[in-house]
C-alpha cells in the first residue's frame, strides 16, 4: 500500500498544473462554506454570548407585590440554580429625592436594593453597606451632576399623625453604576436604607437614623425582590418553580428564544449550502477523477502489468483525491482566515473588544478536513473500482 | 508463490509454457478475430519469435503468455518458471483454472515475480525517473539495490540519464529503459512486443542486439513478436508456426510450437 500511494503521490506532484486545478476547484467550495459557517458561528455565537454574559437576561422580576417572609428567601438563597436573590421593599416607598450641591434640581430616584455579588455591578468592587452610601445610575449622577465621592442630601416625607414630615440623610456616591445597570433614574443601596425609608412611609420609627415614629411590631415581610438565574437556561426552570408557587414573574425568555430560533434557522440555512456544496464538491472531484482514470488508463496498466494488485490500483486515485482533499483544504482554511480578518477588521466599530464576527474554533477545522477527506475518498471510490476494472491488456493496446 | 498440488508434474521439467487447444477470441468494430493455438509448449532457456503480419494475433497471444488476457478456451494452460534458488523447485500452475477461479491477483502475483514485459512503446511512467522506472519491478517486489539496476543501465548505455525523466530521451532511449526494467527483477521469462518497431534500421539492430545479449548472459527465456526474423535468426531464435485463415466473417490465426 505504501508503494502504490507514493506513486500516486509522485504522479500527483509531477502533474501539478493538473493538480493545482483540482486544489483551487475543492478551495473554491470550501472556502465559502468554511466563511460562510465563520459568519453563522460568529454571528450567532455573539448572541448566545450576550445573552448568557448580559445580567438582565438572566433576571427574572416579579409581576405583583407579595408578601415574602426571610425564610422564603433561605430556600431561594440555597438553589443552586440562582446566582443572586435580595428581598425588595414596596416599589412606593423605595424612591428617595436627591439634592447634589452642583445641580439645581432635585431629583426623585427609584431605590434598588443590592448587596455583594450583585450580577448588575459586578464591574464595581466596593457595594454600600449602611445607610449612607449608594451606587448612582448613570443617568441619575448626569442629572445632578456627581461623581464618586460626592455627598447628596436624600429626603423622603410622610404625613404622620396629621403633620407633615420630611428627614433627610446625607449619601455619598460610592460610584457609578454602568449605563447597562439601570437605565432610568436609580440608586443602588443597602437594604437596610430600603426597609428604613419604607419603615419611616408607614409611620414607624428608625431609631439608627433618629428617625422618630411608632415602633415596628410585627415581623417583616417583603414585597418584592430581585432574581437573578445562574444562567439563561435556569431561568425558564426558575420561572416554572415561582409560577408553581403562584409567583409571577417577567423574564427575557423571550429574548432568549429568538436567539435560539435564529440560530436553529441559520444552521438550517447554512447545512442546506453546506449539504449542496459538499454534494457539488463530491460530484465534480468523483467527475475529474473518473476522467482522470481515463486518461490514465495506459498508466494504471503499466502498474497491473509490474504487479501492483487490484486493491493497490483502487488506492491510487483515492491517495490523490485524499492529497487534492487536504490540499484544498489548507487553502480552503488559508482563504478563510484572510477573509474573516477583513470582515472582523470591517465590523471592529459595531463589535465590542474581543468579539468577532466570523470566528471559527479549531475543532471545525478539524471536522471540516475530515469531512473533506471523507467526501473526496467517497468521490475517489467509484473511479478506483473503474481503475481496477481495467483490463492490463485493454489499456496497453496503445503500444 | 503457491505450488498447485493437483496437478501432475511435466513430463519434461524445463517446459516453462503448455498450451493445449486454447482460443482466444475478439470483436472489435464489428470485426470478429480468433486466435488458435492447438499445442505450444515454450521451454526454458528458449528464444522464441513470433513473426506474423499486423493483425495476425502476435499480441493477443503476448498478453495471454504475459497473463494479462484471460483465453476464451483452453484445454491445458500451464506455467512452470525457473527454480527458486531457496526452495530449488519449480512452480507449476495451471493458469486455465485460476483464470476460471478469477484469482486475478494471483496471476498478477507471478507476473509480478516471473514476468518481465517490453512494450512496443516502452510504456515508462512518465512520473518517475529512469532509474526509479528501471527500479520499478525490482520496487515492487521488494527487492533491495543490489546494483542490478546500475548494472543494466551500464549495459543498456542509459546510466547517464537515471535522473532525467522519460520525457527528456530518445524513443530508442525510452526503449532500452524499457528493456533494462523487463529484466532488473531477473524474471523467468521476458515477453517482448515488438520492442524495436519504432525505431530507425540502426537503432532498432542496436537496441536489439544489446536486449539479446543481456537476456542470454542472464539465461533468461525470451519471446518476442518481431518482423525482423532474419535478424533474430542470426541469434538462435525458434520461430513459432504461424497460419491465418478466413472462416467465413471469423480471421483465425493459428499459430503452434
Amino acid at each position: 500500500m505504501l508503494k502504490i500511494s507514493k506513486l500516486a503521490a509522485q504522479d500527483y506532484f509531477f502533474e501539478w498544473q493538473i493538480s493545482s486545478c483540482f486544489v483551487l476547484a475543492l478551495a473554491a467550495v470550501l472556502g465559502p462554506i468554511l466563511i460562510l459557517f465563520g459568519l453563522k458561528f460568529g454571528i450567532v455565537g455573539n448572541m448566545i454570548d450576550e445573552l448568557v454574559n448580559d445580567p438582565r437576561n438572566r433576571e427574572l422580576r416579579p409581576i405583583n407585590s407579595g408578601q415574602y417572609d426571610q425564610q422564603w428567601f433561605d430556600k431561594l438563597e440555597a438553589r443552586s440554580d440562582i446566582e443572586f436573590v435580595i428581598p425588595r421593599t414596596r416599589i412606593i416607598a423605595g424612591s428617595i429625592q436627591l439634592k447634589s450641591k452642583t445641580s439645581p434640581r432635585i431629583q426623585n430616584v427609584e431605590l434598588i436594593p443590592t448587596k455583594s455579588g450583585d450580577p448588575l455591578l459586578s464591574s464595581i468592587a466596593d457595594i454600600p453597606s449602611g445607610f449612607n452610601r449608594i451606587i448612582l445610575s448613570k443617568s441619575a449622577a448626569r442629572k445632578l451632576a456627581v461623581k464618586p465621592g460626592d455627598v447628596v442630601d436624600g429626603s423622603i416625607a410622610r404625613r404622620y399623625k396629621g403633620r407633615n414630615e420630611r428627614v433627610h440623610i446625607q449619601l455619598t456616591i460610592q460610584a457609578i453604576a454602568p449605563a447597562t445597570a439601570f437605565a432610568r433614574d436609580g440608586a443602588f443601596s443597602s437594604l437596610s436604607l430600603l426597609e428604613a425609608l419604607e419603615n419611616f412611609l408607614d409611620g414607624h420609627g428608625v431609631p439608627e437614623l433618629e428617625w422618630a415614629g411608632s415602633e415596628v411590631t410585627e415581623p417583616g415581610y417583603y414585597a418584592g425582590f430581585r432574581l437573578f438565574g445562574r444562567t439563561i437556561y435556569d431561568v425558564l426552570i426558575l420561572k416554572e418553580w415561582l409560577n408553581q408557587q403562584d409567583v409571577g414573574v417577567k423574564t427575557r425568555a423571550q429574548d432568549i428564544e429568538t436567539v435560539q430560533r435564529l440560530d436553529r434557522n441559520l444552521s438550517a440555512v447554512y447545512w442546506a449550502i453546506a449539504f449542496i456544496g459538499a454534494a457539488g464538491f463530491s460530484l465534480s472531484l468523483g467527475a475529474s477523477m473518473w476522467a482522470n482514470v481515463d486518461r490514465k488508463r495506459r498508466e494504471l496498466s503499466i502498474l497491473r502489468l509490474v504487479g501492483f494488485s487490484t486493491g493497490e490500483i483502487i488506492i491510487f486515485p483515492m491517495v490523490q483525491s485524499i492529497i487534492t482533499a487536504v490540499f484544498g483544504w489548507i487553502l480552503a482554511v488559508i482563504l478563510y482566515n484572510l477573509t474573516s480578518v477583513a470582515i472582523n477588521k470591517m465590523m471592529a466599530l459595531e463589535l465590542a473588544p474581543g468579539q468577532q464576527i466570523c470566528h471559527l474554533l479549531p475543532i471545525h477545522f478539524v471536522v471540516s478536513l475530515l469531512f473533506t477527506c471523507l467526501a473526496a475518498t467517497i468521490a475517489a471510490c467509484l473511479s478506483g473500482f473503474r481503475a481496477a476494472r481495467i483490463e492490463p491488456a485493454e489499456g496497453l493496446k496503445e503500444r | 508463490m503457491r505450488q498447485d498440488q493437483q496437478l501432475n508434474p511435466f513430463e519434461k521439467p524445463s517446459i516453462l509454457f503448455d498450451l493445449r487447444e486454447a482460443k482466444k477470441n475478439r470483436e472489435s468494430e464489428g470485426v470478429a478475430f480468433r486466435l488458435s493455438i492447438p499445442k505450444l509448449q515454450i521451454f526454458q532457456g528458449e528464444k522464441i519469435a513470433l513473426i506474423g503480419d499486423s493483425g495476425s494475433g502476435k499480441s493477443t497471444l503476448l498478453d495471454m503468455l504475459a497473463l494479462l488476457s484471460r483465453p476464451s478456451s483452453s484445454t491445458r494452460f500451464r506455467f512452470c518458471p525457473v527454480m527458486t534458488a531457496e526452495s530449488n523447485k519449480s512452480e507449476l500452475v495451471d493458469i486455465g483454472m485460476q483464470w476460471r477461479k478469477g484469482r486475478i491477483n494471483y496471476l498478477t502475483a507471478l507476473r509480478k515475480q516471473y514476468i518481465g514485459y517490453v512494450m512496443q512503446t516502452g510504456g515508462l511512467l512518465p512520473y518517475l525517473n529512469i532509474k526509479d522506472n528501471i527500479g520499478l519491478s525490482r520496487n515492487v517486489l521488494g527487492l533491495p539495490d543490489d546494483g542490478t539496476v546500475t548494472e543494466l543501465g551500464r549495459h543498456l548505455k542509459i546510466e547517464r540519464h537515471f535522473n532525467k525523466f522519460p520525457n527528456s530521451l530518445s524513443i530508442g532511449e525510452r526503449q532500452r529503459v524499457a528493456i533494462a526494467r523487463a529484466l532488473a527483477h531477473k524474471p523467468a521469462v521476458v515477453i517482448a512486443d515488438e520492442p524495436t518497431a519504432s525505431l530507425d534500421p540502426y537503432a532498432a539492430k542496436t537496441t536489439m542486439n544489446l536486449f539479446i545479449s543481456l537476456v542470454d548472459e542472464m539465461g533468461i527465456t525470451l519471446i518476442i513478436a518481431s518482423h525482423a526474423w532474419e535478424h533474430l535468426k542470426s541469434f538462435g531464435f525458434k520461430s513459432l508456426k504461424h497460419q491465418t485463415q478466413h472462416l467465413g466473417d471469423i480471421t483465425e490465426s493459428i499459430v503452434s510450437g
